[in-house]
């Protein structure tokens, strides 16, 4: 008898979640939109004078790196890096030449004998541009 | 005899409920077995984010002074070909019938008519170009910045054709050519690309001004979050009589002007 009436109000419980999940949504919506609006006041504090992360890994994963920064700035608007030692950094290629700028060919050498040819120095202002 | 009739019972409640869910799919729009997600429905500035905005007193502005215009394409490394059909802008200056098309009159003011007006990517809460653009390199930001992903553009000029305002300018060229006095701290643009302006963002995440607020020696123009009543350019659009180019289009722009 008591099996039943688990198996009952069991039924019961799977019909009204069925028949209300479709407004579901509706209680679950308008939770997300004001978490973009921190980017704007913060102050950018940024040092430059650091490597975001060991040669090793840079030296293998920098496009990926690259690619990530970009998108996530240019299309989010999120500057703002956190490096794993803490430190803050901006999400510019201008933050990498901020040191790497000093061997003009920091870039060119490995690409040119690579044979890679990243579209980056179209558009952005290399080190071998520079003064 | 029982059976018969519950199970007509359990059928007929059973179409009831179909038939409910039906209407409210019909009538409630975050019906989540009906959900239609359109970005620029999405993305449309609401209450409580920034939308960022500009306003031109039209009357200080100063007859002949470029100094708006000469610091926004230094700072952005605008290129200056010397030809109007390669012409690159961000910021211009135009007659009153050519930023206001449909808002002259007949016998219109001398003064009114006579002058030049500043004119600039309008950063519609409306874009018609981000939704023209079939690889979303132009889109609308969170801060209803209308923002250009020139990584992602591939020239195909849509947004040139959308834009009522001829906000957009395309690259024949490579701009690299053309540009007297590179800034270092910002990229150029490549051949093939359509560029407008940024309404600074990359100096907004400073905590700057956009360059030509900074560059006006008459503080023609006031910048501001429109969606902020207590806001500098709410005030101003609070106690002036103001105007956007071409309203009627729907666009709903965030650069207004004082005549």
């Amino acid at each position: 008898m008591i099996r039943t009436k688990t198996m009952i109000f069991l039924g019961l419980t799977l019909v009204l979640f069925a028949s209300f999940y479709a407004f579901l949504q509706d209680g679950m919506a308008e939770k997300t939109t004001q978490q973009t609006a921190q980017y704007l006041h913060q102050p950018v504090s940024v040092d430059s004078t650091k490597c975001i992360a060991t040669k090793e890994f840079m030296r293998a994963n920098h496009m990926r790196v690259l690619n990530e920064w970009r998108n996530s700035s240019v299309r989010e608007g999120n500057r703002i890096f956190l490096a794993p030692n803490g430190s803050k950094l901006e999400k510019s290629l201008n933050t990498c030449l901020g040191c790497h700028k000093n061997n003009k060919l920091f870039c060119f050498n490995c690409h040119m004998y690579a044979n890679v040819k990243p579209k980056c120095w179209n558009c952005h202002i290399s080190a071998m541009e520079t003064p | 005899m029982m059976n018969e009739e519950r199970r007509a019972f359990i059928k007929k409640s059973g179409l009831g409920v179909l038939a409910c869910l039906g209407a409210a799919s019909g009538l409630i729009p975050k019906f989540s077995l009906e959900k239609t997600i359109l970005p620029a429905w999405d993305e449309k500035p609401v209450p409580g984010k920034i939308r960022w905005g500009m306003l031109i007193d039209t009357r200080k502005c100063l007859e002949g002074c470029q100094k708006c215009v000469t610091q926004c394409h230094h700072v952005h490394n605008v290129p200056d070909f010397n030809n109007r059909k390669e012409e690159v802008k961000w910021i211009w200056k135009s007659s009153y019938n050519k930023v206001f098309p449909t808002s002259s009159q007949q016998f219109q003011s001398e003064k009114i008519a006579g002058r030049s007006y500043l004119a600039l990517c309008n950063h519609c809460a409306e874009s018609p170009c981000t939704r023209a653009c079939p690889t979303e390199a132009t889109f609308k930001r969170w801060d209803g910045i209308v923002a250009m992903d020139y990584h992602r553009c591939i020239g195909c000029r849509f947004c040139m054709a959308a834009c009522p305002y001829g906000s957009r300018s395309f690259n024949w060229q490579d701009p690299r050519t053309a540009i007297k006095d590179p800034s270092l701290a910002y990229p150029t643009r490549e051949q093939g690309v359509v560029e407008k302006c940024n309404f600074c963002s990359d100096r907004l995440v400073k905590g700057l001004l956009p360059a030509c607020v900074e560059a006006c020696p008459q503080q023609v123009m006031t910048f501001g979050d429109l969606n902020d009543p207590k806001s500098d350019i709410r005030r101003l659009l609070e106690n002036n009589e103001t105007m956007q180019r071409k309203p009627e289009l729907g666009t709903k722009p965030s650069v207004f002007y004082i005549i």
